[in-house]
């Protein structure tokens, strides 16, 4: 057994066990080779579901929300970018530090069933496994290693936490800070800024074309936290659940700008689009801005501290300000 | 009389049909395949298995406008909305998705008619295309469908030779569409034929050896009652995300929400678009909402397709095993692992 899945099972087990947390949230197997999918765990007998490979994409810590409701003491496994979206989490006051326990699981990058299938490599395949920076497929007849960077997410190829930024304990020694190219971090936002108006808004007006309402990409985002989002409101009007330009385009621009200054670019939005929308390069974008506005913010990296755009200062230097070059 | 076209031949078979229907088939765009409305230059690709959301959509918009109104001094003049005018052809539909029109039909079709629905379908031409290659995701034999042969009721069903495609029609707008292509189409010799029949044998043998082959649902017995009160629902249900990527990439989800659009003062219209039973205001009423947590509307989604929809409708399910499900879910919850969990297996 993978020495980290042993870990993980051992201590959800002593936690269950003696009191520590009432429930464990983690990662289970199902029969596919892709399908590695949450599970909530109270009873120690249990444990033995759980498991870490490379398919343990979805971020658990959104969960804590509706479960810190029932439980008063929750232990969740969090890799670097959950962790980033659990301290947001607590920034947006969704959730109570001191009733969770997190254990803290380094991450090499996780694998892109797609790309897998692009491949064809998902004909018959048993098992992925992962060897340092190499994957192995595994059928009932050959094992073939390749490269893991050519099955890696995209988004885990710009990673730049691997390690969580906040945990109880570790399940697993510290990564190297993997080498990744920080100019290519907003290479995607520079080549839409490099377009025309009409470009750009055409490019735009393509993508939220395709977008079939689903609500995937709210539902799955650690920003998107609101005890009730306005496009569920139905006294708000907006609710429009149309297949109409204007409300696809009004749905992802709002929810843009209401998660500014708290997206963690996790790239969970445009992960689970079944419509293949690249929504993170919207955040991208304001991520950009912001960071050129109001200096360098990072999002999820510190619970204690304030997105700029989250909060007022004196000598903010707003575009209209006269320390940022303007009137007043 | 079996037909056959050569693949170089394509676009000549496209603008044929161009001049005559609306024509609708799998291109790609942005590395996803998607039904989309055929111009000159589109890059079609028939060879992928299934269009990343199914055509559904064209014989059940995702909104339909169906009445408009409009304010003139005390009266309120209301127009019903017409329907599908234009005769089109969806080209490409594979098996399943195709099977899941019929399903469609059974909930459109029965009395009281849905007017919209059946003009569209009757203006409608399903060309089909076999599938000889089955994913690891694809189920659909476990649904009584044969990828390898044509449902009964599709009007025209084709099979990709490779170098050529044999062309089958099945009904009188079949025939129609085929006499309309006959400068082109030329009879399918028996060469062919044998090598279509070595195809089918051998897609047979392949669907048997996929990892859902095995997956029944007529192994899910019980009482109603029992199935509604089962646990797994509670263990299912709890990552479920509540987004509705599930129902709208499905090919027989068809439940649908009706809303008034406000213009100006004076004009506004109905129209109907799709829900989802993962919503949480989906059956929201006046007095609050009868499945109050994503428990109970997990449990609506596949007790329907598994359970109330074959009671209604003589024993058949609504689900045709496309496998969307199976590889859109965010959390990998899908109707394969229900069918397990109630013993489908």
């Amino acid at each position: 057994m993978d020495k980290i899945t042993q870990k993980i099972r051992e201590t959800a087990k002593l936690a269950l066990e003696n009191g520590e947390v009432e429930k464990i949230i983690g990662w289970t197997k199902g029969d596919t080779f892709d399908d590695s999918h949450p599970v909530f765990i109270t009873d120690e007998d249990k444990a033995d579901s759980l498991i870490w490979d490379s398919f343990c994409v979805n971020n658990v810590s959104k969960y804590l929300i509706k479960e810190l409701k029932q439980s008063n003491k929750v232990g969740v496994f969090l890799k670097g970018c959950d962790s980033l979206g659990f301290n947001q989490l607590i920034v947006d006051n969704r959730i109570d530090r001191t009733k969770v326990v997190v254990y803290g699981i380094s991450c090499p990058g996780m694998i892109d069933p797609e790309k897998v299938k692009n491949e064809g490599l998902n004909k018959g395949l048993k098992s992925v496994k992962r060897s340092g920076d190499e994957i192995i497929f595994i059928t009932s007849e050959v094992e073939k290693k390749l490269s893991s960077k050519d099955f890696e997410f995209d988004k885990c190829l710009k990673c730049r936490h691997p390690n969580p930024v906040v945990y109880d304990q570790l399940m697993t020694d510290a990564l190297e800070e993997r080498e990744v190219d920080l100019e290519a971090r907003f290479k995607d936002v520079e080549d839409l800024e490099a377009l025309s108006n009409d470009e750009r808004s055409a490019y735009w007006k393509n993508q939220f074309s395709k977008c079939i309402r689903c609500n995937a990409c709210r539902n799955i985002c650690p920003a998107c936290s609101c005890v009730k989002c306005i496009f569920d409101n139905t006294k708000a009007e907006v609710s429009g659940k149309a297949k109409a330009d204007t409300e696809e385009q009004f749905y992802h621009i709002i929810r843009a700008y209401h998660v500014a200054g708290r997206c963690v670019e996790c790239g969970e939005c445009s992960r689970v689009c079944p419509a293949g929308i690249p929504l993170h390069k919207l955040n991208s974008k304001i991520i950009k801005d912001l960071n050129g506005l109001y200096g360098e913010h990072e999002a999820g990296l510190d619970s204690s501290v304030e997105a700029p755009i989250g909060m007022f200062k004196l000598d903010d230097c707003d575009s209209f300000s006269k320390q940022g070059g303007g009137k007043k | 009389m079996m037909k056959k076209i050569s693949k170089s031949q394509f676009s000549q078979l496209f603008s044929n049909i161009d001049k005559s229907y609306q024509l609708f088939l799998p291109v790609e765009l942005d590395g996803k395949v998607n039904f989309d409305l055929w111009q000159e230059g589109d890059k079609v690709n028939i060879e992928k298995l299934k269009t990343n959301i199914s055509p559904k959509s064209f014989i059940f918009p995702q909104s339909e406008t169906y009445m408009k109104f409009k304010r003139d001094g005390k009266k309120l003049k209301i127009d019903n909305v017409s329907g599908k005018k234009e005769d089109y052809v969806i080209f490409g539909v594979r098996h399943c998705d195709a099977s899941s029109f019929k399903l469609l039909d059974n909930v459109f079709l029965e009395e009281p008619v849905d007017r919209l629905y059946e003009q569209r379908r009757e203006k409608g031409t399903i060309v089909t295309m076999a599938c000889f290659e089955p994913e690891e995701n694809c189920f659909c034999t476990s649904f009584g469908i044969k990828p390898q042969t044509a449902p009964i009721e599709v009007d025209v069903t084709t099979w990709d030779l490779g170098e050529s495609i044999l062309w089958q029609s099945q009904t009188q707008k079949g025939e129609a569409l085929t006499e309309k292509l006959n400068d082109i189409l030329e009879d399918a010799a028996n060469q062919d034929k044998a090598e279509l029949n070595s195809l089918q044998e051998s897609t047979k043998g392949k669907v048997k050896e996929l990892p859902l082959a095995k997956l029944d649902p007529t192994k899910i017995t019980g009482e109603l009652k029992d199935l509604f009160d089962s646990e797994i629902w509670q263990e299912l249900s709890e990552r479920c995300l509540g987004c509705g990527s599930c129902t709208f990439v499905c090919p027989t989800c068809h439940c649908y929400d009706v809303s008034d659009f406000k213009g100006d003062a004076q004009t506004g219209e109905r129209f109907r678009c799709w829900d989802s039973c993962m919503f949480s205001d989906f059956t929201l009423m006046a007095h609050g909402n009868i499945r109050k947590t994503q428990k109970e509307r997990v449990r609506q989604r596949f007790m329907h397709k598994l359970v109330y929809y074959p009671n209604n409708h003589e024993g058949v399910y609504a689900c045709v095993g496309c496998g969307r499900c199976v590889e859109k879910c965010p959390v990998h919850l899908d109707i394969v692992k229900v069918i397990k969990k109630l013993g489908g297996e």
